[in-house]
């Protein structure tokens, strides 16, 4: 054996010597990130690489700093946007429910209709702008100018999840809310609908493209359930 | 406040079929096919013995012409409480629950196939194809029902999807579920009122005072004691009943 490896060390070739530790190593490196990117991305939470860890690119930019978000309101370059005044632009803070208006009765949030953007569009937003300029062109009713918004809260097809009792639950327990910018909602006695949403979809109010920011998988359904007495029967879920 | 746990184990689900009444005219089985999403069974399905009919209605013939009669039993899932499909799984992928319904966790399926071998009712459909349905039938799909693919098996649901709208709604409106508040999609198409779903746990409730007649039996209960939660309600004949009159 030894005398085999004395061999080797005497014929292996000078380029082969090089050769293999330059392409090993990236060879090592690429499957030790391949090896990461797939854990993490099974735990929910992928590397934010090739896009991954942002949100879709929706057909209209829609920022929801502007319409749900209170804070001042930054451009691309991070400034502060001005209106003709001089003064700091804020984002509107809407409720969440006055676009997702079936959230409090039904199973899906909903999206809005597009009538509903153009309701406040038609006059609100600058006439230049590119985006809003389009929203007005697809105008009112027809089939033809829907939006074709992309999901990005997305279960698996064998979840039936229902967002009606949820919500009703969470507002009138709010210690079981998470993820919520105001720190002191567990303790309040009960709260508004649009509060409760930062559970499951984190807050919402400082994206200027929606992520999701849970792994919203079936552990964390179940020690939710457990945690708050809710039924972890298959059945409730999966039928 | 009423803990959500006892609530549930308040109910146990179970439904009649009055035999007398089941005139074969298979509306149950077209409005469970729509309602659940079962895939087109083609005629070679049914040769291959590969069909899907979560409810089916069988026919028998009884007597010698001209003396002969029709017989309809419409046959579901029995949901048994010794359900002779649940202990063969090997991912328990199907078990009985605290509501008396045998349960079919689709996403947990792997397709062994045990349990429709061990179910004496042949309720148990397995999914030898992805299903497909023609272009002008995608619309119509259900969308509270998962669509079931290729490599598991599915059966008789009594309407989960229903049982659990219900349940929503009535603890929303903060009360019970009222006695035939819910309606499975066969109960519903029904027309002449063969079959009777609800709480039986609730002794005031139809299916209860039915399945409490003298008329009430089980299917294969004697012999192999599956305890089902579907009753039948035995046929009474016109001579038969002159007879027993005296």
């Amino acid at each position: 054996m030894l005398e085999f490896m004395n061999r080797m060390r005497r014929t292996t070739p000078l380029w082969v010597k090089i050769i293999v530790p330059l392409v090993g190593l990236p060879v090592t490196a690429a499957l030790a990130f391949a090896v990461v990117f797939v854990i993490t991305a099974w735990l929910g939470k992928p590397l934010p690489v090739f896009g991954f860890g942002e949100g879709p690119e929706q057909p209209i930019p829609f920022p929801h700093t502007a319409h749900a978000g209170t804070a001042v309101l930054v451009d691309t370059a991070g400034m502060a946007r001005k209106d003709a005044q001089g003064n700091d632009l804020h984002g509107v803070g809407l409720d969440c429910a006055f676009c997702h208006r079936t959230v409090t009765q039904s199973a899906s949030a909903g999206i809005p209709a597009r009538e509903q953007c153009v309701t406040c569009h038609k006059v609100i937003g600058s006439a230049d702008k590119d985006t809003l300029a389009r929203l007005r062109e697809l105008g009112l009713g027809g089939i033809e100018g829907a939006i074709n918004w992309q999901r990005v809260h997305r279960l698996p097809d064998s979840v039936r999840f229902v967002h009606e009792p949820h919500i009703r639950y969470l507002t009138t327990h709010p210690a079981a809310i998470e993820n919520s910018p105001d720190k002191t909602i567990g303790s309040a006695t009960s709260v508004t609908p649009a509060q409760v949403c930062s559970t499951c979809h984190g807050d919402i109010a400082t994206m200027t493209k929606v992520k999701q920011v849970e792994a919203l998988k079936m552990g964390q359904c179940v020690n939710c359930h457990r945690d708050n007495g809710a039924p972890t029967d298959c059945i409730t879920c999966h039928f | 406040m009423v803990q959500p746990a006892q609530q549930i184990a308040a109910h146990h689900w179970g439904m009649t079929v009055d035999v007398d009444r089941c005139t074969g005219c298979q509306a149950c089985v077209v409005a469970c096919q729509a309602e659940n999403n079962l895939p087109i069974n083609l005629e070679e399905h049914f040769h291959q013995k590969r069909a899907f009919e979560w409810i089916r209605v069988e026919r028998y013939w009884e007597g010698e012409f001209p003396n002969i009669k029709a017989r309809f039993i419409p046959i579901l899932c029995q949901h048994c409480e010794n359900a002779p499909c649940e202990p063969v799984c090997p991912v328990y992928a199907t078990y009985h629950n605290d509501q008396g319904m045998n349960v079919q966790v689709y996403n947990r399926c792997v397709g062994t196939r045990y349990c429709a071998n061990g179910c004496p009712y042949q309720v148990r459909f397995f999914n030898y194809w992805e299903p497909v349905w023609p272009e002008a039938l995608r619309n119509q799909l259900n969308p509270d029902v998962t669509v079931r693919s290729r490599g598991v098996m599915e059966k008789c649901s009594f309407c989960v999807q229903r049982i659990r709208r219900a349940r929503i709604e009535a603890k929303r409106d903060g009360r019970a579920v009222a006695d035939g508040e819910i309606q499975p999609a066969c109960v519903q198409a029904c027309p002449t009122n063969t079959l009777v779903f609800g709480d039986l746990n609730d002794p005031n409730s139809k299916v209860s005072k039915l399945r409490n007649g003298r008329r009430a039996y089980r299917l294969l209960n004697d012999a192999l004691r599956t305890e089902p939660n579907v009753y039948y309600l035995a046929r009474v004949d016109n001579d038969e009943a002159e007879v027993a009159h005296g």
